[in-house]
Order: structure tokens, then C-alpha cells, then sequence
């Protein structure tokens, strides 16, 4: 672990995707994946322990509740779908994850949330309504 | 955004661990000192998913403690300057309003806040446009912009805006925009 303080800290910026050296490989998870983890893992534990509360910490009961509230797809088979039909499109981790995340109805509303998508003429408006109808019939048939 | 990273970390057990449990010693005392813990490289460490590998131990000087180097995954929350999430409302002043999104606090100044919104100190304060059709309030669901964070030791915290195209309101509608 050499601490590279020497150089210059580069300013992140997620809608630029630069994440800084640490996460721009990092795998990103959509909060409907993290449910799944944290909703086995809370399970196991409570399996485990008598009294589950000591083993919880706050971080991880405020992030269940979070990733409940908000995962968009509630079926294990759902969310594999969703991340395949994003990253067949060649999109960065961090937009697949923004783009299952929130959503988007519309090609604006893709655009104006994930800046980065248009960017080095990966896709045009075309392919990005294909992708926005594909997620929407896989919510539908959920 | 949450993500899957794998980080390391040097344990220090006590001797008294020593015998056919070590490695389970040695996760439990993982899980327990990462678990909940807040890194301004890393952010929030929310859950340790896998233990990777245990390297060999050395013995420090003196002590007769044993450092192990512990490779693990895990995942996390880091919350990114320019990114748009979802967060739950907390809180409701007239400086702004808070806002919760899992582990991270985030605060929405009212310069921050779309101008044809006001606050109002009702029973239950709130922001709302003059025609009442957007109003938020605590628990409401708003969908935000992070523009600033800030790191101490031990909490990140953001600074959000909802001034943009497509952020705001969500779960109502015609308050999504």
C-alpha cells in the first residue's frame, strides 16, 4: 500500500465518471442488487444470534431500509436482466448502475442523468430508447 | 453508488485465539472492526461480503500479538460528487431541507432549491410551489444532484441540489421535473 501523496489529487467528477483511481474499476452494485446482499446477509445473521440487534451495525440497517425503499426490481431474475441488457450496450459500470438506479422514461431524461452517455459517440438516441423500452418490459413482466 | 471493492487490512489477534478456530476469530474480529466504519478514500463500509485470503502472521516485538494481512470484499457506500441519487427527506428548515440516502446525510440549501418554491411553516414544514402541485416534506421522496462533499474522520457529507432538469420530487405526479 504506497501512499501515493505525491501526486496530484484529480477532481472527481460522476457525471465525467472520474471516480479517482480507487473506484474506477470497482464493480458497482444498483440497489436492488445490494438488497439481495444485505437481505441474505441480515438473514444468516439473525439465524445466528440470539439477540441480532448487537450484531447490526447503524450503517448497514440505514442502507437495508435505503436499498428497499428504493430498488426498482424486486426479482433476483429481474435484476440479472436489467444489468445484462445495460452492459450489452457498452456502458461504463457507474452508468449501468445509474441508469438502473433511476429509471429513466425518456432519452432526455437518460441524457440530462447520466451526462457521460452521449459522450465519445458510444450512443445515439436511438439506441438509447431501444435500451429504455427493454428495461421498461422487463419491470412489466417482473 | 454502492459498490463491490476488495480492500486490506493488517489484524492484530491476541494469542489467546490461537487454536482450530483462528480463522473464524479472525473474520469475526474483521466484521467487527470494518463493519459500519467510514474511510474518506472508501466511504462507508456496509457489509463484508468475503473473505479473500489470510496471509501468514507475524509476531510483534514484545507483544505476542500476531498481525495478520486479511484481503477482503466488501461492499460500500461513496457517494460522488456529481452524481444523482435518491435520498428520503429528514428534515425541513427554513435554511433548506435534509435528506437521507442510505448511510449518507445530505443537505439541500434553499439557494439550491428550484425558486418557485418557498418555505412554509405549517404544522409540518415544508417547500412548496405557489400552485401547491410540489411539496416537500419530511419523508418525502426527492431525487437530488450531489455538488459538494465533505470528509471528517469519521462521516462524509453531502451538499445536494434538486435546481436541475429531471430532479426534485419523485413518486408524484407531475412532480417528477
Amino acid at each position: 500500500m504506497a501512499s501515493r501523496s505525491g501526486q496530484p489529487v484529480e477532481e472527481e467528477d460522476a457525471s465525467e465518471l472520474k471516480l479517482g483511481e480507487d473506484f474506477v474499476k470497482a464493480k458497482c452494485l444498483m440497489n436492488a442488487e445490494v438488497a439481495l446482499v444485505l437481505q441474505r446477509k441480515y438473514e444468516q445473521l439473525q439465524q445466528l444470534a440470539d439477540d441480532p440487534s448487537s450484531q447490526i451495525s447503524q450503517v448497514f440497517e440505514r442502507s437495508l431500509q435505503y436499498v428497499r425503499r428504493f430498488s426498482r426490481y424486486q426479482n433476483p431474475d429481474a435484476v440479472k436482466q436489467v444489468r445484462e441488457v445495460l452492459t450489452r450496450n457498452q456502458l461504463h459500470e457507474f452508468e449501468v448502475c445509474v441508469i438502473g438506479n433511476l429509471c429513466p422514461e425518456t432519452v432526455e431524461e437518460a441524457k440530462a442523468l447520466v451526462p457521460s452517455i452521449t459522450k465519445r459517440g458510444r450512443m445515439d438516441e436511438e439506441k438509447i430508447e431501444t435500451m429504455l423500452t427493454d428495461l421498461a418490459t422487463i419491470k412489466k413482466f417482473e | 453508488m454502492f459498490f463491490h471493492i476488495y480492500l486490506d487490512r493488517n489484524l492484530q489477534l491476541h494469542p489467546r485465539h490461537f487454536g482450530p478456530h483462528l480463522r473464524d476469530k479472525l473474520i469475526a474480529k474483521l466484521i467487527q472492526d470494518v463493519e459500519g466504519t467510514c474511510s474518506g478514500r472508501h466511504g462507508f463500509v456496509v457489509a463484508v461480503t468475503a473473505v479473500e485470503t489470510i496471509g501468514s502472521g507475524l509476531i510483534r516485538d514484545g507483544t505476542g500479538f500476531v498481525t495478520f494481512p486479511v484481503k477482503y470484499q466488501c461492499v460500500v457506500f461513496r457517494p460522488f460528487k456529481g452524481e444523482i441519487l435518491e435520498s428520503v427527506v429528514t428534515m425541513v428548515n427554513k435554511m433548506g431541507f435534509f435528506a437521507e440516502a442510505g448511510p449518507v446525510q445530505i443537505f439541500v440549501s434553499n439557494h439550491l432549491i428550484p425558486d418557485d418554491m418557498a418555505f412554509q411553516s405549517d404544522d409540518v414544514p415544508n417547500y412548496k410551489t405557489s400552485d401547491g402541485s410540489v411539496r416537500i416534506q419530511k419523508d418525502s421522496e426527492v431525487r437530488l444532484k450531489i455538488v459538494g462533499t465533505r470528509v471528517d474522520a469519521t462521516e462524509i457529507f453531502c451538499i445536494g441540489t434538486i435546481k436541475d432538469d429531471f430532479l426534485g420530487l419523485i413518486g408524484d405526479p407531475g412532480g417528477a421535473t
